[in-house]
């Protein structure tokens, strides 16, 4: 056991201290902190908080409704600025002294036609909207509390009777972070995995198979080799989600949505389950064919290929989004190569427990599998150097026959 | 008692025989050749004693019990096929690979130091192994072998890359091995090399082990089937001679199995056409040995169902 975790330890520090690792493990979060940063930065400055005129030709609007409790945010409301005709509105604008302002034609709400005038930057007409629906509530003599309702509108809880899971509005931002989070943790996966191919093709390549099997057994090899690429993936998972919290930390101070956001801790545990068997799946794919090249350039064209058995969720997007349970998405979430992918998708989006646990085991037994068959064809093309295997050789190590 | 025992061992790939019926002992403090032609089984054989391949027939022991992976230990492997990371510096992976070996990083640093001193490689330490030539590497791979002071060492052509003053000083290491104890296996086609080292060997022909015990007794046996001739006339058609060549001057003739120089001496004196000033019968060197009698069991010119010569370990 010793060696096996001095090549998990020594794979790990050699990947860790690549140029190409640390450009996608420190870029990528960079990326993101940089983008997010300029977004919320962005969003706080192009925002006036100036105040808005407005002339209230029609006799309509009472300044006092604008104190109303029900109309939400009362912090982060504009001013509102009566003038007594556009002259005095525009003179206002011209000077500086507001954003812009509405004029509320004489006759209103007939025409239902109000127009607003600015300079610059066209002002934000949600805070005047809302004062003028509360105006013609006020005037409607509804029973209390009813403008109350009318303004706030209904808060929607949408429940799955499959998972008993429900989402709401503020559960939404969490929905798209357990996309993004998936997404993530996804790549790493099959990044580091992908490796794999690179390492057991590089020993052949470099001639260090031979020397290494006869220092510890092929298991230990292999199983040290995986162990220090799952390292390498959960510290990109690791630093990725941290710069990813950061950002939402920060971004949280401008868009309220974000301040809503929770720890999805049943998501986090359902893919805890899915990682190890996912990346034993990837992995006996990728040694298979790491021991089947003699070169990592092959290798990595036909793992080029395969990935595409992993990534195939994307291509379904819009139907994930339109139709989560539709048939198709049945069958890649219970698909062992695009389970792990789909499930991240459709999750928060209506995913029956029983489609998880089904496609879990299925993921389970498949991974089983795919070790075992890349552990026999491992051991049958480790040494053998510039030489590739054919396919009936493969066949043969599968059957643990000689060819 | 012997550190390795191969007792009829045999294994096949698919319908090729790779080895058949082979057997030798090595024993601690000697140094051990396996020698063969290209493709007579010679890295099978040690890759069945490695443990990589498993045999299909017969026996292997290692210090005196069949194969467990805690043996690794003690042995020391360079393979034919070898290699070192490229893209990675020395040191490291040195230690990387004596710790595989169960030495402590600490005690694989202390020991590499004065290794890579004596093979002039301390200079070269933190440089990528694909900055160093080849005899660099190969005496990289040589410190790999021997750092962790293992019981058992095989070796597979130890030489090769090496420049003659590197390649004396290994030979000065592999003698060192030998004083303190240690029993090693080396795979090699450089007979000189073979007869100023190895106590012993064993001849791989065509997967049979078709000659094996001490170098000194192998030659004595087989003193009496060379022949150094200086004369005039063509010597290499005369009945009995295997080959026939001729350097600085003189003739060197090798002769079949069951060929006295008696009668090539008396060949000579009855034919009118050669002239003969002077006629010696000489030891042969290994190289002779090796090649009279890998083409007499075919596998230079392949013959079927030739019988094993073995000289018995004394």
């Amino acid at each position: 056991m010793r060696n096996l975790w001095l090549t998990a330890r020594y794979e790990f520090l050699k990947r860790v201290r690549t140029r190409s690792f640390l450009l996608s493990t420190l870029g990528v979060p960079a990326l993101i902190i940089v983008v997010g940063l300029i977004g919320a930065i962005s969003a706080s400055v192009g925002e006036s908080d100036l105040p808005l005129g407005y002339v209230d030709n029609a006799g309509l609007l009472d300044p006092s409704l604008y104190a109303e409790p029900h109309l939400d945010e009362m912090d982060d409301r504009l001013e509102l600025i009566a003038y007594e005709d556009e002259a005095e509105a525009r003179a206002a604008l011209e000077a500086g002294a507001v954003q812009g302002y509405y004029v509320v034609p004489a006759g209103y709400p007939q025409n239902l036609q109000i127009e607003a005038y600015y300079l610059e930057e066209m002002p934000s007409g949600g805070d005047f909207a809302d004062f003028v629906r509360a105006n013609l509530l006020a005037e409607a003599n509804l029973p209390e509390g009813a403008s109350s309702w009318l303004l706030e509108g209904p808060e929607l809880t949408v429940r799955d009777m499959n998972s008993g899971r429900e989402m709401n509005d503020d559960a939404i931002g969490n929905v798209i972070l357990s996309f993004i989070g998936g997404f993530f943790f996804f790549f790493a996966v099959l990044g580091s995995a992908g490796f794999l191919v690179q390492v057991v093709a590089d020993e052949k390549e470099n001639r260090t198979m031979e020397m290494l099997i006869t220092s510890m057994s092929p298991f230990q090899l292999i199983a040290g080799k995986a162990i220090g690429l799952i390292g390498v993936a959960l510290t990109q998972i690791a630093l990725w989600a941290l710069s990813i919290a950061v950002v939402i930390v920060i971004a949280a101070r401008f868009v309220d949505f974000l301040a809503g956001l929770t720890v999805p801790w049943s998501f986090l545990l359902v893919f805890a389950l899915y990682f190890l068997p996912a990346y034993a799946l990837i992995a006996g794919m990728m040694i298979a064919i790491g021991s089947v090249v003699t070169e990592v350039q092959q290798g990595q064209q036909i793992s080029g290929i395969l990935n595409l058995l992993f990534i195939a969720p994307f291509f379904f997007l819009p139907l994930i989004l339109s139709n989560p349970n539709s048939p198709i998405l049945v069958f890649l979430t219970l698909f062992p190569t695009t389970s792990f992918m789909t499930v991240a998708l459709r999750w928060g989006l209506g995913l029956p427990t029983w489609q998880i646990i089904a496609s879990w085991v299925i993921l389970v037994v498949t991974a089983a599998l795919s070790i075992w068959f890349a552990a026999r064809i491992f051991r049958r093309g480790m040494l053998r150097y510039g030489q590739r295997m054919e396919m009936r050789e493969v066949i043969a190590a599968l059957r643990g026959a000689e060819v | 008692m012997a550190v390795v025992t191969v007792s009829n061992v045999s294994k096949r790939f698919g319908r090729v025989r790779a080895v058949e019926d082979v057997s030798f002992e090595v024993f601690p403090g000697e140094i051990f050749g396996i020698l063969g032609p290209n493709g007579a089984g010679k890295t099978t054989t040690i890759r069945m004693m490695m443990s990589i391949f498993e045999q299909d027939g017969g026996t292997i022991t290692l210090f005196g019990e069949p194969f467990r992976e805690e043996h690794k230990q003690r042995i020391g492997y360079m393979p034919e096929e070898r290699g070192l990371y490229k893209d990675q510096k020395l040191e490291p992976t040195l230690v990387f690979l004596a710790t595989l070996k169960g030495l402590d990083d600490k005690t694989a640093r202390a020991r590499l130091e004065p290794w890579m001193q004596r093979l002039d490689l301390w200079e070269h330490r933190n440089k990528q192994v694909q900055e160093l030539s080849k005899g660099m590497q190969q005496k990289a791979q040589i410190i790999a072998t021997l750092i962790h002071e293992p019981d058992l060492v095989v070796i597979d052509e130890p030489f090769t890359g090496l420049d003659p003053v590197n390649t004396r000083l290994v030979k000065e290491i592999f003698q060192e091995q030998r004083q303190a104890g240690r029993a090693i296996i080396m795979s090699t086609h450089q007979m000189h090399q073979v007869e100023a080292l190895c106590n012993r060997i064993v001849l791989i022909s065509r997967g049979r082990s078709v000659l094996y015990g001490p170098v000194s007794e192998i030659k004595r046996n087989f003193a009496g089937n060379a022949i150094i001739l200086e004369g005039e006339g063509t010597f290499d058609q005369l009945p009995g001679v295997l080959d026939a060549r001729r350097e600085n001057g003189l003739w060197h003739l090798s002769l079949g199995a069951g060929v006295s120089p008696q009668e090539i001496f008396r060949a000579l004196a009855s034919n009118p056409e050669v002239a003969i000033t002077h006629f010696e019968v000489a030891e042969p060197s290994l190289e002779d040995i090796f090649v009279n009698v890998v083409q007499e069991e075919g596998g230079l010119a392949p013959t079927e169902g030739q019988a094993a010569r073995e000289v018995e370990h004394a």
